[in-house]
C-alpha cells in the first residue's frame, strides 16, 4: 500500500472513531477496539508505566465495556443531561506497519464538551497502535495524553 | 451598598441545631473567611508526607488555610513550611508543585533563599543600605512556626499556641499507626502520582459525603448496574478489582443496617468496611495476599499480624481535611479555596516490605475510585456541585441532618450507630461550632 493510501485509510478510521463518540454510538465505538485492546489516559506527562503510576483511565475491553454500559445508564448523575461533544483531530501522522504488523498513528485533538449550558475544552495528543483487519483496523492501544495531565482536572465523562 | 454586620459567635451557634444546619454554613463567604481563620488557621492541618521530601532541597507546594506554602527539607534534615512569597517585593516564588532545589530563587531581583527560608544571597549587595540585615526575619521567606510530624505525616498550624498535635488527632492516630503497621517494614511511602480535582462546592460537603452510607445506592446506581451485568474476571488487567469495586457500592438494607459508624470528639469519624468481597482485602486463594501475609507474620508474629490486618475501618475522617483508608492504602485531602470551590488531592501508599503487587493494586484502587474519569467519584462530585448550586441559588434556610437521631447511642468509643445515621455529620458540626466559636486562640 502506498503512503497516501495508508494515510487516507487511517484518517478515515480515526474520523469514524471521533464521529461515533460525537453521535453517542458508544457500542459501535467499543467495537473498534481489539478484544485485547487497551485505552490509556496517563495522569502524568511522559508517563511510561501504568502499573505503579496512577492513570486517569487504563482499561481493557471488559472494563471499557462497563464504562460504555454506564454511558447508557439513565441514572448516571454526571451524565444528566448527557454531554454532547465535538471531537476534532488534526496533524495526523501515520507510520506503516513494522515487524509486529501494527500501524502506528499520532494526532493532536481538541474535544469540546457541552453540558447544561457549560462548555469545556480538552486537548492533547493521541497515539494509536492499529491492527489491520480486512479493509480497516482495530485498536490495540490508544493512548491519550491530555495537555493538562498532571494539573488540576475537571471531570471526564465521554472518552476522547 | 448596605453595610453588613460582622458575624458573631452567637450567629455561628444559631447556624447549627441538633438536627439541622443553616445554608449559610455553605453559602456565605463570610462564614468561609471565619473557617479559614478559626479552623484551617488554628487547627493542625496535614500538608505532606515525609517520603515526598527525601533529600535536602526537596519541596512540595500546597495550601495552609488561605496561604500557598512550600514544605521543604533543609540541609540539616529538618522540615520547614514557608509562605510561597518573596519577602522583597511579594512575588509568588515557586511555580511548580514539587521538585528539588538547594536554593529557592526569586526570578525578579534574584534574592535566593535556603530551604529553611533564610536569605542566602542578594546580587550587588553593596547597593543595599548598611542597615540592610541579611539575617532579619523580614528579609526571609516567612516561616510557619509550628510544624510537626506524626510518624511521617507532616502537619502545620498558623496557631501560635496550638494544642498538641496528638491531642487534636485523638484516637485517629490509631489508623495512621495501623497503616504503618500494615507494612512489613513498618514504614510507608506516598505515591508520587496523585490526582487533583476541583469541584464547585463547599469543602464540608466532601467530608459529609465520605461519612454518608445512605447515598451510594442512589448516587452510584449507574456503575453498580453496569458492573453487575458485566462478566466476572473478564479483565486481564486487575483480577476483577475494578468491577468488584463498582459493584460494592450497591448498598441495600444489609449495608445500611450492617455498617457500624463511629463518631469521635474533634469531628473525627469512621465506619466499618464494606469492600468485603475481594478488592485488596482477604482473598484466600490470592497468591499476592498469601505472600503478603507470610511477610507480615515473619515481621510481627502470627498473632500481631492477624491483629493488624483485622482492622477494617473505612473512610477514617480526620477532621478537618483528611480521609484515610489504611487497608486500601488510600488518602484524600480536602483543600478549601472559597466557600464554593474545593480541591481534593487523592494519593495512595506503598507498604515497605510488601509485595510490589500490593502497591499496583493500590494504584488501581486510586484510579478506579478517584480519577477525574472515575465511574464512582464523578457521580459524587456531581452531587456535591448540585448541593452547592441549590444552596447558593435558593435561600430556604435549613438542611436536615436528623437521620438516626433517635437510635444513635454512646459507648466508650464515642457515638455509635448502625443504621445509616447522619451522626458523623452531626459530630462534624459539633466540632465545627466548637472551633468557630472560640474567639481567642
Amino acid at each position: 500500500m502506498d503512503d497516501a493510501t495508508l494515510q487516507n485509510k487511517v484518517e478515515k478510521f480515526l474520523f469514524t472513531e471521533a464521529r461515533l463518540l460525537d453521535s453517542g454510538d458508544f457500542s459501535a465505538w467499543l467495537e473498534l477496539y481489539a478484544p485485547d485492546g487497551i485505552y490509556w489516559m496517563p495522569s502524568q506527562p511522559g508517563q511510561t508505566d501504568a502499573k505503579t503510576v496512577a492513570s486517569i483511565i487504563y482499561e481493557d475491553h471488559p472494563i471499557l465495556s462497563i464504562r460504555v454500559q454506564r454511558l447508557f445508564e439513565a441514572r448516571a448523575l454526571v451524565l444528566t443531561p448527557m454531554p454532547e461533544t465535538v471531537h476534532m483531530l488534526s496533524n495526523i501522522e501515520v507510520e506503516d506497519a513494522g515487524e509486529d504488523g501494527l500501524v502506528r498513528a499520532e494526532a493532536t485533538f481538541i474535544c469540546i464538551q457541552y453540558q447544561a449550558n457549560e462548555q469545556k475544552i480538552f486537548s492533547g495528543r493521541q497515539r494509536f497502535d492499529l491492527l489491520p483487519e480486512g479493509d480497516s483496523f482495530r485498536i490495540r492501544l490508544k493512548r491519550v495524553d491530555l495537555l493538562n495531565a498532571g494539573g488540576t482536572l475537571p471531570l471526564i465523562t465521554i472518552p476522547f | 451598598m448596605e453595610q453588613q454586620e460582622a458575624i458573631t459567635v452567637d450567629d455561628i451557634r444559631d447556624l447549627v441545631r441538633p438536627h439541622q444546619v443553616h445554608r449559610r454554613a455553605y453559602a456565605d463567604p463570610e462564614v468561609f473567611q471565619l473557617e479559614m481563620e478559626r479552623i484551617f488557621g488554628r487547627m493542625w492541618i496535614y500538608l505532606a508526607h515525609e517520603s515526598q521530601l527525601r533529600k535536602p532541597g526537596a519541596f512540595f507546594r500546597t495550601r495552609l488555610a488561605g496561604t500557598e506554602v512550600l514544605v521543604t527539607r533543609h540541609t540539616d534534615g529538618e522540615v520547614y513550611v514557608l509562605h510561597n512569597r518573596c519577602p522583597h517585593r511579594g512575588a509568588r516564588m515557586c511555580m511548580v508543585d514539587r521538585g528539588n532545589s538547594r536554593l529557592l530563587n526569586c526570578p525578579y531581583h534574584a534574592w535566593s533563599f535556603r530551604p529553611d527560608g533564610t536569605l542566602s544571597t542578594v546580587p550587588h549587595k553593596q547597593s543595599y543600605p548598611e542597615s540592610f540585615d541579611m539575617e532579619a526575619p523580614e528579609n526571609q521567606m516567612q516561616r510557619v512556626r509550628n510544624v510537626e510530624s506524626y510518624r511521617g505525616f507532616i502537619f502545620a498550624t498558623l496557631n501560635e499556641t496550638p494544642v498538641p498535635l496528638t491531642e487534636q488527632l485523638g484516637e485517629m492516630t490509631d489508623i495512621i499507626d495501623n497503616l504503618l503497621a500494615r507494612a512489613p517494614e513498618g514504614e510507608v511511602e506516598i505515591s508520587e502520582s496523585y490526582f487533583t480535582l476541583e469541584y464547585k462546592g463547599n469543602w464540608k460537603l466532601h467530608l459529609e459525603n465520605a461519612a454518608d452510607i445512605f447515598h451510594p445506592t442512589f448516587v452510584h446506581s449507574s456503575s453498580v448496574g453496569a458492573a453487575k451485568r458485566a462478566p466476572q474476571n473478564a479483565s486481564r488487567l486487575d483480577s476483577d478489582q475494578t468491577r468488584t469495586m463498582l459493584e460494592a457500592n450497591g448498598f441495600g438494607i444489609d449495608q445500611w443496617e450492617g455498617i457500624r459508624l463511629n463518631g469521635l470528639p474533634n469531628g473525627h469519624s469512621y465506619m466499618s468496611n464494606f469492600y468485603s468481597k475481594g478488592v485488596l482485602v482477604d482473598q484466600t486463594e490470592d497468591p499476592v495476599m498469601t505472600e503478603y501475609k507470610k511477610r507480615m507474620v515473619a515481621a510481627y508474629g502470627e498473632e500481631k499480624a492477624a491483629d493488624i490486618l483485622s482492622v477494617d475501618r473505612f473512610n477514617n475522617i480526620i477532621y478537618p481535611n483528611m480521609i484515610l483508608n489504611a487497608q486500601h492504602q488510600q488518602m484524600r485531602i480536602t483543600i478549601p479555596l472559597a466557600h464554593d470551590r474545593t480541591l481534593i488531592r487523592v494519593q495512595c501508599f506503598r507498604l515497605k516490605g510488601a509485595p510490589d503487587e500490593m502497591f499496583e493494586r493500590a494504584i488501581r484502587f486510586l484510579s478506579t475510585l478517584a480519577s477525574p474519569a472515575s465511574m464512582i467519584f464523578s457521580d459524587d462530585v456531581e452531587m456535591l456541585e448540585r448541593c452547592q448550586a441549590g444552596l447558593d441559588r435558593d435561600d430556604t434556610p435549613w438542611l436536615d441532618f436528623s437521620r438516626g437521631l433517635d437510635i444513635d447511642r454512646t459507648d466508650e468509643t464515642g457515638s455509635v450507630s448502625g443504621v445509616a445515621s447522619e451522626m458523623p455529620m452531626r459530630v462534624q458540626f459539633k466540632a465545627w461550632v466548637e472551633m468557630m466559636t472560640q474567639e481567642v486562640a
